[in-house]
């Protein structure tokens, strides 16, 4: 008796539920791999991705049908990046005293490191599309991609910035702060959390409590007004 | 409770699609949905158990949503193979600086308030 074990790996292949079930078992692998070694370049995402695109190519499946696939996952994107407002309200409250600078800080410097993320990628060259998809580098991924997409870059271009910013700013920050003399723990907190959103706010939270807090604010701020004030800014400019 | 507190997700969400569409065309529907929970929190002044718990459970997975549309990126492989030393450069170079940058003006804007606290 033979049997068909190719009409059987395509049907495995090409089932609905094979996007969902191999991004499920993925995640959890990178997860693993991320609490066993704790190394900071092992973001699960950034691992997550690397192997399911591996997946992909072997499997011969097209980005569109394992896009399809997931559907069931990537339609919570929605309402996750409305429960954003929950950590940012709850962060928002717990830092009265030093709300002042906090806001100074954050438009400032929130609007520095756009505009020169932005400027340096165009004075390297780098084609429009791109300049666009950068823009919103600095804040946490559901916000950075939904913001891409609507202002004319890519969302999963975004997502992977996003994800190599924070990194980034997660290994180099603290060491970088420390240098130039910047030793409050809420300056450290509010740095990390504007430039390295969630990467950043993980690590400030394994330096302190206070550096972590305000980190956790600074993220959620700065997403908050990426996601309403660069589209504006955009449509004006463009 | 957990039902209860993702379907208020799921109406912020949709609610903020409707004003999308009728208003503002150029902010997301989520964002629009997470600045009117936003609000409705700040009016509540607390978090509800639903909700609280709904968002936790989101957030807690939140990397996990985020993996199929990074995985998108083998779309525009070429495009950033094109681009990639202006695109590295402007990433590392802007995130170098503006940690600094950040860092330093919070740190003066603290000392400054701390000294006008001690004056007063």
């Amino acid at each position: 008796m033979s049997l068909d074990w190719h009409a059987a790996a395509q049907a495995v292949v090409h089932h609905p539920l094979f996007g969902v079930g191999i991004t499920l078992a993925v995640y959890q692998l990178s997860l693993v791999l991320y609490e066993r070694t704790r190394w900071v370049l092992l973001q699960p995402v950034l691992v997550s991705m690397a192997l399911l695109i591996g997946i992909l190519l072997v499997a011969g499946l097209t980005y569109e049908e394992y896009r399809q696939s997931t559907f069931l996952l990537s339609v919570l994107l929605g309402p996750a990046t409305v429960a954003l407002a929950v950590p940012l309200f709850l962060n928002l409250r717990r830092i009265r005293q030093l709300f002042w600078p906090v806001l100074i800080t954050l438009i400032i410097a929130g609007a520095f490191a756009t505009v020169l993320g932005v400027a340096l990628a165009w004075a390297f060259g780098a084609e429009r599309m791109m300049l666009l998809t950068l823009a919103p580098k600095s804040v946490t991924s559901p916000i950075a991609m939904l913001v891409a997409e609507q202002i004319g870059g890519v969302a999963a271009l975004a997502a992977v910035f996003v994800l190599i910013t924070g990194v980034l700013g997660a290994i180099c920050g603290p060491e970088l702060l420390r240098r130039v003399g910047v030793r409050h723990p809420a300056a450290q907190g509010m740095a990390l959390g504007i430039t390295a959103h969630a990467v950043g706010t993980a690590r400030a939270l394994q330096d302190s409590e206070e550096s972590g807090a305000f980190a956790a604010l600074a993220m959620s701020l700065m997403g908050m007004l990426t996601a309403v004030i660069l589209p504006l800014v955009v449509v004006l400019l463009v | 409770m957990l039902l209860r507190g993702l379907t208020w997700l799921v109406l912020f969400q949709l609610l903020g699609t409707a004003l999308n569409v009728l208003f503002v065309p150029m902010l997301p529907g989520p964002i629009i949905g997470m600045l009117l929970l936003f609000g409705f929190l700040l009016v509540r002044g607390e978090v509800g158990q639903p909700i609280s718990e709904a968002a936790a459970g989101l957030l807690r997975y939140l990397p996990l949503l985020l993996i199929p549309p990074a995985v998108g990126i083998i779309v525009y492989a070429e495009q950033i193979a094109a681009d990639f030393w202006a695109l590295a450069g402007a990433l590392g170079l802007s995130l170098l600086i503006s940690v600094v940058f950040a860092g330093w003006l919070m740190q003066k804007l603290i000392e400054r308030q701390a000294r006008r606290e001690e004056r007063s």
